[in-house]
């Protein structure tokens, strides 16, 4: 490519034209300039064109097509070509610096960036005058340009921040410092100077005051790996300008703007930083400055309003304090009374303070407030900064603080008193100072565990907060209402019992209230009350009884209520309502920001689907037509949030349809194996119960047209056995499968999926698991024949299927619970005694009895529901976490199955007539083995069977 | 020693999982050698020693000619040349007086007048001894200046004269010339890039040949004229202690350096000397004395070998309790040094009770100490599994880890060091008392600082600890949380270093996701190129034989 204006025209018609809407004409020309761009010059004609373009447009496009090369071909990659041809690097990194210098700010930027990139890989060794060709634009007077170096230098020079010592990075700051510390310095001091000279010029100061922030940023850069020479020989010079500039206020530099940080906030916080970083690492030499940065920082914090621009300034600012305040040496500087209590007052207790941005945050925007305030992902905020400091000044003075704060709490409760409807602020203040002043340390698990002594949580609680729960209208004050909630949730290894007990009932009354904060911090809390455990941390500390008086469907008795005013009126409009329901759901699709919104709206699309196909079935198809392309497309969009309902919405239109699978459903299937789907926990109950209804409505239908899949529904399967929280999940699957498949297309599969249950039954049993995988064997018995099930066991390790009834069946059947479960356990436990030969005559027969003694025992005796002490949890079905717990839909439930259905009205009959029909094919062996090994009272009823079914042993 | 490296092996292998190699664990001091500080330590080593005019008797005569002629620098010039001895030596002479002026001694003014050749000249008259010794005198005064001035003085070829006097029978002169060599040697050692300078001149005017490079080629050339012997051979019982001190002083500065050590042979002519002057009753040597050990003792293993092996360490270590800051200082750098050697070379120091002196070398009122004393023992901890039982019996872990939480922030990082390392190498039960001993808070209090490194080693620690607690791990993750420190994991996960990054997300991931270890890996499936779990029926993945 050669330099010249032909080439320098045909490659600014291809810039333009990827700056073209239309992908037709922008695709092919960002094709060509890939295409071209390993040819010799091709940087050097984007510079051209930066430089010289009469069109600004194609000027900026030129130098972001540049600084994207760069990023892309600069690094030499070992046993890679070189993409950029050392004639055009040795000419770029002649140019670009003045070139950079010499541009407007857009390309500019672009420029440094580009710089910095190849400074990475080439500053210092081959790149030796980049520094002293930096340096000398210092003298050059113009701060457009000088602030371009600094910018530079900055992203050079930044990485010292976080980089690990070495040899190397070493010599190179050293490198840095020799040729830029002195100049840096003296642009600092002239720049100062500059802004005495010009205090009357705001456009002159707003640059200015830019240079000395990014100088600042270079100080901090230059300082973070180890204090260098330099800089501890003029520590004097940076140290005092730096104080200047704290107590430094220039009304033309005040901002109207109440969001964004100013230019004098923005250096202040960095001068804070810098001060943050000698306190902290060189603080032998930064001794005599340090009491002087205090007053500065405090007067600065007393001074500065409680706009949100302010925001990162403070929390700098009292973060600075608070590192410090821990510190031994600098007791002194806290230690009197009249500090402590200026601090407390003007410092602290302004910054704990609920702003209006706070407020609005609350209300809308609430996933974000309680983030903050509840997840504590508020590292930058005022209110932790100021939790922070009070934490830090407890180390040394627990005492007079608290004794402060008690009286700044009973302030603002006395003013709250007097006018709770003007002053609730106040009220919530107090409640976050307590908090902060009683938390020593937290955990998720268990809420605050220690607790400052000076406090009296209990009083509080029982004087401040009760009322607030108690109060009978939850949508009242819901600050307070949340502070309350909140307060209760985290000191609940705290508070007495009783009164944990008293606020249980008041939370559950809470989760009817409208705001979303509210009801969501409920939630939380009663879960968190809920799995609480006792003090040996074996049980729950919560137990039955002392629920019993609840009556947890009250919220969602609160939804049906309204949701049933419908149902008489409901049907003629549906129609006309399921068109309204999903085009909102396509909108909101987009953007599904507010959760309970979107749970009602799929609640009522339910709902309407219920009431209607419940009178006529067939209404299905139009509900599906309606449907189905939103749900196609938000299962393309991977709308996260949506996927749990829609799946639940599929699985209720399946469900109505009679013994067929439409193809509309089967072009689905393949997109609900995707692992990624499998990933998210809140996805996994709402699919597998789709999948469920896939099997039972068209279990053939896979196996004919979608043989190919069942591995990867397998698959499913093996991910979702593979954890402890899920595997039940997975045996619905897996039951679903034996029971609707037929049985030749999964022939293949069957040992392996065996195998794999005992490996898990091996590693990592749980009581969950051993009662899933006995209904799953005793199913899989009903459906193949005992034999079968004998057959597969011993095919996998001699002599398993006795390892199995004597390890697993015998001792553990007794746990299974539910009546369809226990059914089918029964059923299948019949079928080994009476239908498998090997139980009559090897070495399994001595199991005979004590198998038909488990199974008298499963009829006769109470349930095992005891459960080992390390699982308790495990055993939670679908462990809630707000998440999931929310997008369970009411209106799509589900009902329950009977795999064996009526064909064995009375499990206990049918054993009766089995014995029967096996004593009859060997006579006499059943009863020996009655009288010799089963127990007096099994046998009594075991004879009482017999009777009922009118037969006789022989 | 086959068997040595079979365990060393072992060490390397057994550390592997844990992140961190015997090499990086045990740290020498200075693990960067590039400086960006202000180097203070060593400066009383370097200050260069004029000799100041003393009033005596001898002097008094010539004191008052002096001044009563009002002497000019040229006719001292010319004077020095004449051949009258007398006048010779008194000219000589008060060009000295002249350079031992308390203030601002008029050098440069001596160097330009010339007088140099005619002082260099003066130390071959072996002939008058009065007149070697004020020349030598002069001539170190002229060397104790800037690094120019010092030049100035080798340039005029003076150094191989000063070596020769050291043979000279008239001890004031052999005394003088030694403090000249100190300066000498001194400032070379000091001003490297002067050095380079110094030598190139040197070796260009004495051997004719090309300069061979920096600062330790000037020492080693400086004994390659065969100072040590000579040297050495003034310590005797009847030597002043004025001129002992200056011997060790240039004892000391032929031992710094290490890049390359001073030569083995030399090290080991001077080692038995070092062995006699460590039972000085003087401060002045056993300061020196001690130094010259520590210098010896950095410079590699097989220094600190031969350091052993001089039978000097049992000496060494009651040091550590001495009266004095400036020995304590010294001898707790020596036996830092040692103890970045291997296992056994660190036994040999703790063999002889070392430990028993670090209560108060932790709780002494001096900063620095106290980050030495940390320092030396993050060597212990990085040791075997006895090392860092004596550690724990000695008492000393509380200790530490109060320097961890309340010490300055160059003592709280050799403390993070120190932690770290022993839950690298401690047994299950040395890890579990450190944790008992509540190191979390304060450990996980580091885990904010600005300093890249000392996070990653906490971080280290941290996932250490987790990892030997195994069942308990999740009690361990508790105390973690409690203090504060989950959530400082939580914001290293943003933290721009990727080592950090990974480190912190991987910690996050494997104990404070979820309640408990949910999946069992060998279960869990793998994803096919087609988007779906892969069931493979024929993996069969029973390995063992079932057994419930």
């Amino acid at each position: 490519m050669e330099l010249n204006d032909a080439n320098l025209q045909s490659l600014t018609e291809f810039l333009r034209k990827t700056l073209d809407p239309d992908p037709t004409v922008r695709r092919p020309a960002e094709k060509f300039l890939e295409s071209v761009e390993g040819n010799l010059n091709y940087p050097l004609l984007l510079l051209t064109m930066l430089e010289k373009s009469q069109d600004t447009v194609i000027r900026v496009c030129a130098a972001v097509t540049f600084k994207n090369y760069i990023k892309r071909n600069w690094r030499i990659v070992e046993d890679e070509p070189n993409k950029v041809s050392d004639q055009d690097r040795t000419a770029i990194k002649a140019n670009i610096v003045n070139l950079m210098l010499s541009s407007p700010e857009q390309i500019q930027k672009q420029l440094s960036d580009a710089i910095s990139i190849i400074g990475r890989e080439d500053f210092p060794q081959k790149w030796p005058d980049l520094l002293t060709e930096m340096v000398t634009r210092f003298r050059s007077g113009d701060f457009h340009i000088i602030n371009g170096v600094l910018r530079t230098a900055h992203s050079l020079f930044k990485r010292y921040r976080h980089e690990f010592k070495s040899n190397e990075l070493w010599s190179e700051i050293k490198l840095v410092l020799d040729t830029f510390a002195l100049p840096l310095t003296e642009l600092f001091k002239a720049t100062i100077e500059l802004c005495q000279t010009h205090a009357a010029d705001v456009n002159a100061l707003k640059v200015l005051f830019s240079s000395l922030t990014l100088i600042s940023k270079l100080f901090y850069s230059l300082n973070f790996q180890d204090l260098p020479e330099f800089f501890e020989d003029n520590m004097e010079t940076w140290m005092t300008n730096f104080h200047g500039l704290l107590t430094l206020d220039n009304k033309l530099l005040q901002t109207n703007d109440e969001e964004e940080a100013g230019l004098l906030e923005l250096l202040k916080s960095q001068i804070c930083d810098n001060a943050a970083l000698y306190a902290q690492k060189y603080d032998e030499e930064f001794q005599p400055y340090l009491p002087r940065f205090v007053t500065a920082i405090w007067n600065l914090l007393v001074s500065t309003g409680q706009e949100v621009k302010y925001d990162l300034l403070v929390s700098n600012a009292i973060q600075f304090l608070a590192s410090v305040c821990e510190r031994p040496h600098y007791k002194h500087l806290f230690e009197d009374q009249n500090t402590l209590t200026s601090i407390c007052e003007k410092v602290i207790v302004p910054n704990m303070e609920f702003r209006s941005a706070d407020e609005e945050a609350f209300e809308d925007n609430s996933e974000e407030y309680i983030r903050r305030d509840l997840e504590g992902s508020d590292i930058d905020t005022r209110r932790r900064a100021a939790c922070d400091l009070v934490r830090g000044l407890c180390k040394f003075f627990e005492g007079p603080v608290t004794a402060i704060f008690s009286g700044y709490v009973s302030s603002m409760l006395g003013e709250y008193a007097k006018n709770p409807g003007e002053n609730w602020k106040h009220k919530d203040a107090a409640i976050y100072l307590v908090t902060s002043l009683a938390s020593k340390a937290q955990t998720q698990k268990h809420g605050i565990t220690q607790a400052n002594e000076l406090v009296n949580l209990n009083e509080f609680f029982v004087n401040h907060i009760l009322s607030d729960l108690k109060s009978p209208n939850v949508n009242e004050f819901p600050v307070l209402k949340a502070d309350a909630i909140k307060y209760v949730m985290i000191f609940r290894s705290q508070l007495p019992k009783e009164q944990l007990l008293q606020a249980v009932p008041l939370l559950i009354s809470h989760l009817q209230a409208e705001s979303t904060v509210e009801h969501t911090y409920s939630a939380h809390a009663l879960e968190r009350l809920f799995t609480m455990r006792g003090p040996n941390n074996t049980t729950l500390y919560f137990t039955k009884p002392h629920l019993s008086f609840l009556n947890l469907n009250l919220f969602f008795k609160a939804i049906m209520r309204s949701f049933s005013l419908l149902q008489e009126s409901i049907v003629p409009y549906i129609p006309t309502l399921i068109g309204q329901l999903t085009h909102k759901l396509l909108l909101v699709s987009k953007n599904p920001s507010k959760p309970h919104f979107n749970h009602y709206l799929f609640e009522s699309l339910c709902l309407s689907v219920r009431i209607t196909c419940k009178a006529n079935p067939t209404t299905v198809s139009s509900f599906e037509e309606a449907l189905f392309p939103v749900i196609t497309e938000i299962l393309q969009n991977d709308v996260q949030e949506f996927l749990p309902y829609v799946f639940q919405v599929m699985s209720l239109l399946l469900e109505i349809h009679s013994n067929s699978i439409p193809s509309s459903y089967m072009a689905l299937f393949p997109h609900l194996l995707q692992p990624v789907l499998w990933e998210r926990t809140g996805n996994i109950p709402p699919l597998v119960r789709l999948l469920q209804a896939y099997l039972e409505k068209g279990g053939a239908s896979i196996a004919g047209s979608a043989a190919d899949k069942i591995p990867g529904l397998l698959g499913v399967f093996q991910k979702l056995i593979a954890s402890k929280a899920n595997d039940h999940q997975g045996f619905y699957l897996l039951n679903s499968i034996i029971e609707h498949m037929p049985p030749e297309s999964i022939i293949q599969y069957r040992k392996q999926i065996f195998i794999l249950l005992f490996q898990r039954l091996q590693s990592s049993k749980t009581t969950k698991f051993i009662k899933s995988f006995l209904v799953f064997i005793n199913l899989y018995c009903v459906k193949y024949g005992a034999i079968a099930l004998q057959e597969i066991f011993d095919s996998i390790q001699p002599k398993m299927f006795g390892m199995v009834l004597e390890k697993i069946i015998i001792p553990e059947v007794q746990k299974v619970s539910g009546p369809v479960e226990k059914k089918i356990c029964a059923v299948g436990i019949t079928k080994v005694l009476t239908e498998c030969p090997s139980m009559m005559d090897t070495e399994y027969t001595k199991l005979w009895t004590p198998l038909l003694q488990a199974l008298i025992g499963l009829f006769e005796l109470p349930e095992d529901d005891s459960i080992p002490d390390d699982e308790h949890f495990v055993d939670i079905e679908d462990a809630p976490g707000y998440q999931t717990a929310f997008s369970q839909l009411a209106f799509a439930g589900k009902k329950e199955h009977d795999p064996i259905g009526d064909s064995v009205g009375n499990p206990k009959i049918l054993l009766a007539q089995s014995l029967y029909k096996l004593s009859t094919a060997c006579p006499g062996r059943v009863p020996s083995m009655l009288s010799t090994s089963l127990n007096a009272e099994a046998l009594q009823f075991l004879q009482g069977y017999l009777q009922a079914a009118t037969v006789q042993l022989v | 020693m086959a068997e040595n490296a079979g365990l060393e092996n072992h060490r390397i292998k057994s550390f592997k999982n844990k992140g961190r190699d015997v090499e990086t664990m045990r740290r020498h001091r200075n693990e960067v050698t590039v400086e960006l500080r202000k180097s203070k330590r060593d400066e009383h080593l370097l200050k260069k020693r004029n000799v100041p005019q003393e009033e005596s008797l001898e002097d008094s005569d010539v004191d008052s000619d002096f001044k009563g002629q009002n002497v000019t620098l040229d006719a001292i010039l010319q004077n020095a040349t004449s051949d009258n001895a007398v006048i010779q030596l008194s000219a000589v002479q008060a060009a000295r007086k002249l350079l031992s002026s308390d203030r601002n001694p008029p050098i440069d003014d001596l160097i330009k007048s010339g007088i140099l050749p005619i002082l260099v000249k003066c130390l071959e008259r072996d002939d008058n001894p009065s007149l070697q010794f004020e020349a030598a005198w002069a001539l170190t005064n002229i060397a104790s200046g800037t690094s120019a001035q010092t030049q100035a003085v080798v340039k005029s070829n003076a150094v191989p004269l000063f070596l020769r006097l050291l043979h000279s029978p008239h001890q004031n002169v052999c005394e003088q010339a030694v403090w000249a060599l100190g300066n000498i040697i001194g400032r070379w050692c000091f001003f490297r890039s002067a050095v380079c300078v110094c030598v190139c001149v040197c070796v260009y005017i004495i051997l004719t040949s090309a300069c061979p490079g920096d600062g330790p080629q000037c020492r080693d050339y400086v004994i390659s004229l065969g100072v040590v012997k000579p040297l050495l051979s003034f310590i005797n019982p009847s030597i002043p202690i004025t001129f002992l001190r200056n011997v060790t002083w240039v004892i000391v500065n032929l031992c710094r350096n290490k890049d390359p050590p001073p030569p083995m042979e030399t090290v080991q002519e001077i080692l038995p000397a070092l062995c006699v002057l460590i039972y000085h009753t003087d401060i002045n040597i056993l300061v020196d004395t001690v130094w010259a050990l520590s210098y010896l003792t950095d410079g590699g293993n097989e220094q600190i070998q031969m350091v052993i092996d001089s039978g000097v360490v049992p000496f060494l270590v009651p040091l550590l309790s001495h009266q004095e800051v400036k020995v304590q200082t010294a001898a707790l750098r020596a036996v830092g040094n040692i103890v970045t050697g291997t296992d056994e070379q660190t036994q040999v120091v703790l063999n002889c009770d070392v430990l028993s002196h670090f209560p108060n070398l932790l709780t002494h009122p001096k900063e620095k100490i106290n980050k030495e004393a940390v320092w030396f023992l993050s060597n212990i901890t990085a040791g075997n599994q006895q090392q860092v039982q004596a550690v724990i019996d000695a008492g000393l872990i509380p200790m530490i880890i109060h320097q961890l939480a309340k010490g300055d922030f160059g003592t709280q990082k050799e403390a993070a060091w120190a932690i770290s390392n022993l839950t690298i190498s401690g047994r299950k039960d040395q890890v579990e008392f450190l944790v008992e001993q509540n190191v979390i808070p304060p450990f996980c209090n580091l885990l904010s600082v600005k300093d890249s490194q000392v996070v990653q080693v906490v971080l280290d620690g941290l996932k250490n600890i987790l990892i030997m607690a195994g069942d308990e791990a999740s009690t361990i993750a508790e105390i973690i949380e409690e203090c504060g420190g989950l959530e400082k994991i939580e914001n290293l996960q943003q933290h721009e270093n990727e080592d950090i990054y990974k480190l912190a997300f991987e910690i996050i991931d494997q104990y404070f996701s979820g309640d408990d270890i949910d999946e069992d890996p060998s279960l869990i499936p793998d994803t096919t190129q087609g988007g779906t779990f892969n069931f493979d029926p024929a993996s069969n993945m029973q390995t063992k034989e079932f057994n419930f």
